[in-house]
């Protein structure tokens, strides 16, 4: 199984009081894959039923954002390759 | 200073780490310098507000930190100068030849620089380690001899690999008789420099150690290869030189040049770095008043960084070469009035 990979970056170094800080997370993991099923049942006569369909991922990735100074950071985006985090300054 | 840590973990368990450092509220701009040959600048900074030195070195020379006769350097970076340590695979400071030498115990043999840089027609074209070199493990030794002598300085630098990739690769490289292209020489040395990163991350070193990579930052193509994102994942800061060699530049132009291309052309990590200016100056030659020029700084940094990242932190003047300041009692009292103005205070 793969490692995961993740970069972080602030939108700035240096914020003054009140800033918007936005935190960009790029992560990966080559493991990680998603995959559609489709299910039909069908009975001992030959009936089936219509199909249904579900997605699923294999090895989901789950990202955790902590700060050292307290500050929440919530997430405002993901599309499950970046993912993009707000907090103020 | 505060940081955000981010985790990502898979299903088994795996995780990966990265990390972002910031501060809150306005934090001055460090004015700074490099006097000429290396020499003592202790005497020009006296009673200034200077707080970030340059200074240069090869990893051919036996003496990296402080350097050979540079006791001054502790001296100054203890009192809390920040030291931008610019060390270079161009060969200066020790013979040509293999080197043998023990460090820590292990001896090493290092071969002879097998590179060519700064290919000028009509100029004698200096020697360099070879990014092949540098990849095949070659030069390791030169490494551990470097990391042993920082570990003996007592505080953390800045550690900025080449001075200028630019200026090196702009005619092309050539390495064991193969030559390279501007483009070819500046993807080998992204690979050289991760190799140093990964050297130099993997064993301890001083706290408050940070990287960057050199480039004087006259060409954009370069500039934009020099920073993929994945290497500035493991750098700290943005780098380029700001000169004034025209009677027409100006100092927000020159500091902004570059920072335009960067804006442009890098991603968001790349963009997240300060910006260390390694050197800056002015030529007489061109601009006969340094003083009026440099007194132009302080508010040019002021509307650079009042624009947006990638946030100027560090400005060194360089006076040498391009920069040399004529007379330098005029000059050195231009560069105190500007580090004593906003951003610098």
């Amino acid at each position: 199984m793969a490692t995961p990979t993740v970069t972080a970056a602030l939108n700035g170094s240096v914020f003054t009081p009140g800033q918007q800080m936005l935190l960009t997370v790029t992560y990966s993991d080559a493991d990680t894959q998603p995959l559609t099923v489709t299910i039909v049942i069908t009975d001992a006569k030959g009936n089936s039923s219509a199909p249904v369909k579900t997605t699923v991922v294999i090895d989901p990735l789950t990202l955790t954002v902590t700060d050292d100074s307290g500050r929440a950071w919530s997430r405002i985006s993901d599309n499950g390759a970046v993912a993009v985090y707000r907090s103020v300054a | 200073m505060a940081r955000v840590t981010v985790t990502v973990r898979d299903a088994g368990g795996h995780t990966a780490t990265a990390t972002a450092d910031y501060t809150i509220g306005r934090q001055p701009v460090l004015g700074g310098y490099y006097l000429s040959g290396g020499a003592d600048p202790t005497a020009d900074m006296a009673g200034g507000n200077f707080r970030s030195l340059t200074q240069y070195r090869s990893f051919a020379d036996a003496y990296i930190f402080p350097g050979y006769n540079r006791p001054w350097l502790i001296t100054l970076g203890q009192s809390g100068v920040m030291m931008n340590m610019v060390l270079e695979l161009k060969h200066y400071g020790a013979p040509d030849g293999p080197q043998t030498f023990t460090v820590d115990g292990t001896t090493y043999t290092v071969p002879a620089p097998s590179m060519t840089i700064q290919q000028r027609p009509g100029t004698t074209w200096p020697k360099a380690y070879g990014y092949g070199q540098v990849v095949s493990g070659q030069c390791d030794g030169l490494f551990a001899r470097a990391l042993s002598q920082y570990r003996t300085l007592g505080f953390g630098v800045n550690i900025q690999l080449a001075s200028e990739f630019d200026t090196d690769h702009e005619f092309g490289t050539t390495e064991a008789g193969v030559p390279y292209t501007w483009a070819q020489s500046d993807a080998r040395a992204v690979q050289a420099v991760n190799y140093i990163l990964t050297w130099f991350k993997a064993r301890t070193l001083p706290g408050g150690t940070t990287f960057s990579v050199g480039i004087a930052g006259f060409n954009r193509d370069c500039f934009r290869r020099i920073h993929p994102e994945e290497l500035m994942a493991r750098l700290d800061f943005l780098q380029w030189n700001a000169y004034a060699t025209n009677a027409s530049h100006t100092a927000l132009a020159r500091f902004r040049r570059t920072k335009d291309w960067a804006v442009a052309d890098l991603g968001p990590v790349g963009l997240s770095r300060p910006v260390l200016i390694a050197e800056w100056g002015v030529r007489v030659a061109e601009i006969p008043n340094q003083a009026a020029w440099i007194a132009t700084v302080p508010p040019a940094i002021v509307q650079l960084n009042a624009e947006g990242p990638p946030w100027i932190a560090r400005t060194n003047y360089f006076n040498s070469g391009w920069g040399t300041l004529t007379p330098k009692a005029t000059g050195l009292a231009a560069l105190r009035a500007a580090y004593a103005v906003p951003p610098y205070v």
